[in-house]
Order: structure tokens, then sequence, then C-alpha cells
């Protein structure tokens, strides 16, 4: 009983830091505009929009965040070999893959950057300055907290994973739940804030981008504070639940049926997720309703 | 197997790179073999100027594929070079001293497979999608094997299952704490992935040039290699590491610094904190 | 993922004599196990690791992807890459299923286990694209690839937006997703479960050592080449459908043969390496 218990104060914790690991990973990649939304960020001064948004092109963001995860879970697992304690160890991971984090964006900016002078995009130096240095602030959050609740998996719930490898599934895991929930509500809401609220982006106007704020020009701190008011943290809940679930489910219902409990409860989970997915989607149809019916395509 | 290369205006050809990569490859992560000789754990640097060699080769055989539009991402690319060659580098390991050798046949062979089922059962139909498999495959395991070369001394199963802590090599700890127990292998796995894919990724556009994506592949080898350095610090002696990870420091800030100049010498303008160009008619 | 502006080469079209050499391969490397091993536990790793490999590359078909488009709300789908999306489900799974493996031997359970977890990830992120698209943006979800929703029987063309391809999850990728992670986490178990059995048999005799000691050994190889396995499953079935697939309804679905020729090749000649490290 005490261990199930443990089992889930543990699983909380987890849980909780992967919601803070979620949200910091998003709006971490919408400020470096990494992911998809990065195609338009590259395709705008090809079409005559010169920018000053950070093109932080290192890879997509599951990849990527394997890399950082796997980076910071390694040096952990070092340091930790080297008899230093855990906590000291993985906040030396992190903070040197957080190094190598802000080495690689400033590589793919400059990189892309150079490339598309053709197209008279100039290197803002001063992006890389101010922008680099805050896609770090909120890398090192991300990766700490993941690196922290691989680390519990492993050492307090038992996985027989070693913390490496714990580190590439769920940074892989963590990226792809970030970059799914997050890229569209940076990609079509923020990006293209003027086209048409609760429609699509017209494929005619790609590349033409958000460039200007309130005041001034647009830089990509300013895309970090929209992401945070949703998409950060909708990634955020997003991953926080699939760590949660998943690890509530076993620690739960492992022993329970030979195995089969866990199994049972993972499908209700699953069926439950299903419902309200149809409920959104149903609700949706009923409150927007259709769009004109289509006619020629018509750029607006 | 026809070679056509595509808009890679002169520079140097791709055969050049492909040899001359594979070869100071092969031979750094041979040279790693002096600590055998010499009982030190001194010259496991090499096996980390082994991987910025076969990563400076890896980009420009993803440049070399992706320039054909394979329909996904760049970064996939890395991902099946290493994804292959991780399972021929460590079958190598068991043969001893003809560790790199064997690697990088058994790597050909798994990647002619791959890519022969890529080009004709999916039907890509892309004519260095065969060659390119069999280079990254072979690359992925190079990678790997000079990492564990580097992180671990030597390219033997035995030194990467077992760690140097205790010294009979027979107690439970002494396993546990390997190249391979530790899963070390999984960061080297996603620093490769991700070294090999980012200096096209990055420098991709209009104007890419070759010496400049060249020095970024060889500035993220460094980059990977300093935290393999710092990786290795439990499994071989400190000295050692130490003079990996100085090795390290000096080539990333060479290369870095070099990045930048050619960076600086291709942007259309280098400008700080100055607003976005006026261009009529917006 | 990238802004390579790409366009997909593979057409459609099977191509037979490929697929029938693709075979004979699978046939040659099975027929080269089993004479080297017998039908002993190597064979049947084998076996477990081209049904896994399969079960991937299988299940990457249904997981609906739009990439870079579907982030500006242009096209169906998921805003990432095909294959990295797979592998996050499936690694989950794999997850779920090697923490399982601790527990029971029941091979059922083990690989069930995998595939829930795998079909739970998917279900968790598919319902909060659907979220983010419905409440962060205002957007309907629409297919443009059929008229109709096959599952639920809701029309689509009327709630596609001007100028765009469709946006969003409709209910049947929803379905496509959930299938998807299932089948990837059950493959990457099966590789995984495989692989650890039979290290866990071999090696101690290999390395001279407890079965005990080598535990963390057999664990890291069988976990590793599982990942890679999957990654290079996940990449073939991605250069297949070109990247994108809206799901089980696209008409890229039906491309799914070659793709699993595909995988089981690559999964055999893998798999055959990978026994061969303590087998041989």
């Amino acid at each position: 009983m005490e261990s199930i218990v443990f089992g889930i104060g543990i699983t909380a914790l987890a849980g909780a830091l992967a919601t803070v690991a979620g949200a910091a990973e998003n709006t971490e990649s919408d400020i470096g505009s990494q992911g998809d939304p990065n195609s338009q960020v590259q395709l705008a001064p090809q079409m005559g929009y010169i920018h000053r948004i950070f093109n932080k092109a290192v890879a997509g963001e599951p990849p990527a965040y394997g890399l950082w995860i796997a980076l910071g879970a390694g040096i952990a697992w070092a340091f930790m070999a080297m008899q230093i304690n855990p906590i000291l160890a993985i906040v030396l991971g992190s903070g040197l893959a957080v190094f190598v984090q802000g080495v690689y964006a400033t590589t793919a900016y400059l990189g892309r950057t150079a490339s598309l002078a053709k197209f008279g995009q100039p290197v803002y130096v001063d992006i890389l300055k101010s922008m680099t240095t805050v896609t770090m602030a909120h890398a090192f959050v991300a990766i700490f907290t993941t690196v922290t609740l691989c680390h519990l998996i492993n050492a307090a719930l038992g996985h027989p994973f070693p913390l490496p490898l714990l580190g590439i599934v769920w940074g892989i895991a963590l990226g792809a739940a970030g970059s799914a929930t997050g890229n569209p509500f940076y990609g079509k809401e923020r990006q293209y804030q003027n086209q048409k609220f609760g429609a699509g982006v017209p494929i005619a106007a790609s590349g033409n981008i958000v460039r200007y704020a309130e005041a001034g020009e647009r830089n990509s701190l300013d895309n970090g504070w929209f992401s945070a008011k949703l998409g950060g943290p909708a990634s955020g809940v997003c991953f926080g639940l699939i760590v949660f679930l998943e690890l509530w489910r076993t620690v739960l219902f492992e022993q329970v049926g030979a195995g089969w409990g866990a199994i049972i409860i993972g499908i209700i989970i699953i069926l439950v997720f299903t419902v309200i997915d149809r409920y959104i989607e149903v609700w949706a149809r009923k409150n927007y309703g259709p769009y004109q019916k289509p006619t020629e395509e018509a750029s607006s | 197997m026809t070679v056509k290369v595509e808009k890679i205006e002169g520079g140097i050809p791709h055969t050049t790179i492909m040899v001359a990569g594979l070869i100071a490859s092969v031979v750094c992560i041979y040279l790693t073999y002096i600590n055998v000789l010499t009982g030190t754990q001194l010259f496991s640097f090499f096996g980390g100027l082994g991987t910025v060699a076969a990563l400076v080769w890896g980009s420009h055989t993803i440049k070399h594929l992706c320039s054909y539009g394979i329909g996904t991402g760049v970064p996939s690319a890395g991902m099946i070079a290493f994804g292959s060659g991780v399972i021929a580098m460590l079958f190598a390991t068991k043969y001893g001293i003809a560790a790199p050798v064997v690697a990088v046949v058994l790597a050909a062979v798994i990647g002619l497979i791959l890519g022969y089922v890529a080009n004709n059962v999916l039907n890509m139909r892309i004519p260095v999608m065969i060659q390119s498999l069999v280079e990254m495959a072979i690359i992925g395991a190079l990678v790997l094997m000079g990492y564990a070369a580097m992180m671990t001394g030597s390219f033997e199963f035995t030194s990467l299952t077992t760690g140097n802590v205790v010294i009979l090599g027979l107690s439970l700890p002494s396993y546990q704490a390997s190249f391979l127990g530790g899963a070390l292998i999984a960061t080297a796995f996603m620093l490769g992935a991700i070294a090999i894919q980012h200096p096209f990724n990055a420098c991709l556009g209009p104007n890419w040039t070759q010496d400049r994506m060249l020095m970024l592949a060889a500035e993220c080898g460094f980059l990977s290699m300093i935290t393999a350095a710092v990786m290795s610090m439990p499994l071989i002696q400190m000295s050692a590491a130490l003079v990996s990870l100085f090795v390290a420091i000096i080539g990333w800030f060479y290369t870095y610094s070099k990045y930048i100049e050619l960076s600086q010498r291709d942007a259309a303008a280098w400008l700080d904190s100055k607003p976005i160009p006026e261009v009529e008619g917006q | 993922m990238s802004a390579v502006a790409a366009k997909p080469t593979a057409g459609s079209a099977v191509d037979m004599t490929a697929m029938i050499i693709g075979l004979i391969i699978l046939l040659l490397v099975i027929a080269a196990t089993y004479f080297v091993f017998g039908s002993g536990l190597a064979f049947m790793a084998l076996i477990g690791i081209i049904i896994g490999g399969v079960l991937i590359g299988f299940g990457v078909h249904f997981v609906p992807v739009g990439g870079a488009p579907a982030a500006m709300g242009q096209a169906p789908g998921i805003a990432t890459g095909v294959a990295m999306l797979a592998a996050g489900a499936g690694l989950a799974g794999l997850f779920g299923g090697a923490w399982a493996a601790q527990t029971t031997d029941n091979l059922y359970v083990i690989v069930i286990t995998g595939a829930v977890g795998g079909g739970l990830m998917m279900a968790i992120t598919c319902m909060f694209v659907t979220f983010i698209y419905v409440f962060g943006m205002g957007i309907p979800c629409a297919s443009g690839k059929v008229l109709k929703d096959p599952i639920t029987g809701d029309t689509q063309p009327e709630f596609k937006s001007q100028g765009t391809e469709g946006h969003g999850l409709p209910f049947v990728s929803y379905v496509g997703g959930v299938i998807g992670g299932l089948f990837g986490g059950a493959g990457g178990t099966l590789i995984y479960l495989m692989l650890l059995d039979l290290y866990k048999e071999e090696l101690p005799g290999m390395m001279n050592a407890l079965p005990g000691q080598v535990l963390p050994i057999a664990v890291t190889l069988a976990g590793m080449f599982a990942i890679g396995m999957f990654l290079v499953n996940a990449v073939l079935a991605a250069y297949n459908i070109t990247g994108t697939i809206e799901g089980p309804h696209d008409p890229k679905f039906k491309r799914f043969p070659r793709a699993i020729v595909a995988s089981a090749v690559a999964s055999a000649v893998c798999g055959i390496v990978a026994i061969m490290i303590v087998a041989l």
C-alpha cells in the first residue's frame, strides 16, 4: 500500500514536471519559429516580405528535443556515475545541453538567413543576441524538467531503461506532442493574424506573414508572449496528461488481472478522449456552421 | 548506381569528399588503437576527430540526396542513417582490431538493401538514393564507433560493455557504468543524427555555398565532441577526457568563428538593431 | 519540418519485379537464419522482429500528418513530421511495454500494453489538436480528400474554408491516429521483447557473467535496436506516403502493400544482424 501511495506521488510529480516541460518547449520553439511554421518565416523573404523574426531551423521539434533531452540525460548520467548528487548532475547536464542548443540556434539562424541573401534578407545580430538567450532559458526549463522526470521514472518507479534511453523516448514524445498541439496556433493564429479569423490561411496568402507589431516591428519575443497564452499551456497539458496517464495506469493497475488491468484502463482512457474529441468536433460544426458554398479558388 | 551531381557549382566534387571522409574517419578511429599499443587512453580523442570527418562527409551526402526532394523532412534522413548504422556498428565491435572495416562493409550491405527497398520497392526512383543510403549507413556506423572509441578508449565489445571503475570487470556496477550499460549510445545516436542533418537543413536556400555548409558540419562535429568528452569522464581516465575536451573546444572555437565569418561573407547585410529595410510599395 | 519545396517523386504504381526481389531477399534472410540457428529462440526472434517492423510500417499509414501546410490550416492533419510523430507515439508505447516486460512474461500482455501506450499518446495528442483548432483558432475540422467522413457520415466540403485543402482532424483521421499509435506501440514493443529475450539468454554465456549482471546491457541493446529499427521503418513508410497523409481514407493509404514489403525486408536485414551479435 505504501509503495502505491509513493508511486502515485511520483506519478503526480512527473505529470506536473511534464506539464511545465511541454509549455516551455512550445514557447521555446515558437520564439525560434522552429518546426512547421518555420516554412513561412523562410518563405516570406522570397515573396518580398523582409522580416525580423528569429528563424531557428535546427531540425523538426521531435528530433531536436530528442537530442536535447538525451544529451541532458546522458551528461547527467555521466556525472551521477562520478558520484555527483543527482540534482546537481541534472542541472549540469541540462546546462550543457542548453549550451549545445544555443549554439545550434545561432548556426541555424545564420545559415538560413545567409542562404536567403538573394532576396535581401539581412542578418540581424541583435536578434541573435536577444532571442537566443530567451530560447535558451525556455529550453533549460524544458530540458531540466524532462530529465528530472526521466530520472524519477528510472530511480523511483523502477523502469528498466537507463536514463539516456528514457531521455530519447520522452524527448521525441515531448517534441511530437508539443509540435502537434502548438504549431497550428503559432503558424495560423500568430503568423497570419491579418487573415480572416476562423478559417485556414488561403494558399495564395502564403508568405505574407505579419511583420509589424502594435508599435514598431514584430520580433519573436512578441510571438513567445502570444504562444504563452494558449499554445504553450495546451502543449503542456497535452504532454503532462500523456506522461501522467501512462504512469498512472501502470503504477495503479499493473498488478490487477496479471497485467490486463492496465490495458483495460488504457483502453477506457482512449475511449474517453475519443468521446471528448467527437464532442468538440460536433460542437464546432454546430456552432461555427459551414462556410459559404466554396466557389472558385479565390484568394482574400 | 549512377551518380548525378546536381547543382553543386564549382566546389569540391562529392566523390572527393566521400573518399576523403571515409579514409580520414577510418584512419582516425584506428589511431585510437595507439591506446592499446602504448597502454594509455590519451589518444581517445582521435575517435572524436573521426566522427568530425564522417559528419562532414555525411552532411554533403544529405545535400546530395535531399536536393532531389524526398517528400519528407531532412532530419528523417539522419534518422535512417543512424538507425541502420547502430546495428552494423555494434555487430562489428565483436571483431576486435578489424571492427572499423567490418562496420564499413556490413553497413554498406545494410544500406544497399535499404536503398534498394526505398528506391525500387517504394518506387521513389531517385538516382542517388541507393548510393546515398549506403553512404549514410556507413557514416552512421563510423560516427557511433568514433564516439564509442572516444568515450571508452577502444572500439571492442568488451570495453563497451564493461566500465573501468572496477579493475577486474566482474562485479555488477562495472557493467552498469559502461557505454552500453548506461545507454550512452542513445545519446551518441542523437548527437550524430542531429549533427549530420543540421548543416544542410540550416544552410539550404538559394544562396547555399559548399564551404559554409562543410564548415558548419565540422562545427557541429566538434560541438558534439565537447559533450562526448564530458560524458567520457566516468569511463576513461580523467586526463584522457580532458585532452579530448581540450581538442574539441579548440576545434569548435576555430570552426565556429570561421563559420560566422563565412556567414558574414554570404549574408545580404550584417545589421545590428536596424529596422526592416524600406522597400517601396509596402 | 523543413522549408524545402519538395516535389515528391514517388508514384503510386507498384513495381512488381522489385516487390518480388524484395520478397526473395526476405525469404533468403529467413532461410539463412533457419539454417544457421535452427528453429530456436533466434529464429523466433527474427520472425517477431519482422512482424514488429511490418506493424510499424503499416501503422505509420494511419497517422494523419499534414506537414508544414497543416500549421497554417491549409491542409488537414497534424502539423509535424510523420516519421517523428509515429516515433513519438511508438516510443511512448515501447516505454509502457518495456515496463510491463519487467513484471510479466505473458507476450500478449506486454505487446498489448505497448500498443495501448502508443494509442493513448496519439489519442491525447489528436484530442488536443482538435481542441486547438476549434477553441484556439475557431476552425472546424474538414477533410480535403473525401466528401463524407467514412465513419460518421459528416459531409466535409462545406466546412472547408476558401483557398485551403481542408484543416483539422475529422473523426476518421482521429481514429486513424489512434490505430497508428496502437500499431506503432505494438511493433516497437514486439521488437524490443524479442531481442531482450534473446539477449538475456545468450549474453551471460558470451560474456562469462551472471544473468543479473548483463541485464543492463541486454536492456540497452534491445531498447536501442528497437528505437533504431523503429526509425528505419517509420522513415521508409514516410517515404512511401511522401511525408503527408490524411488517414485511412486518403488515396495514398492504398500504397501500403509496398510499405509492408519494404518494412519486412528492412526489419529482416537489420534483425538478422542484431541476432548475430550474440548468436554467432
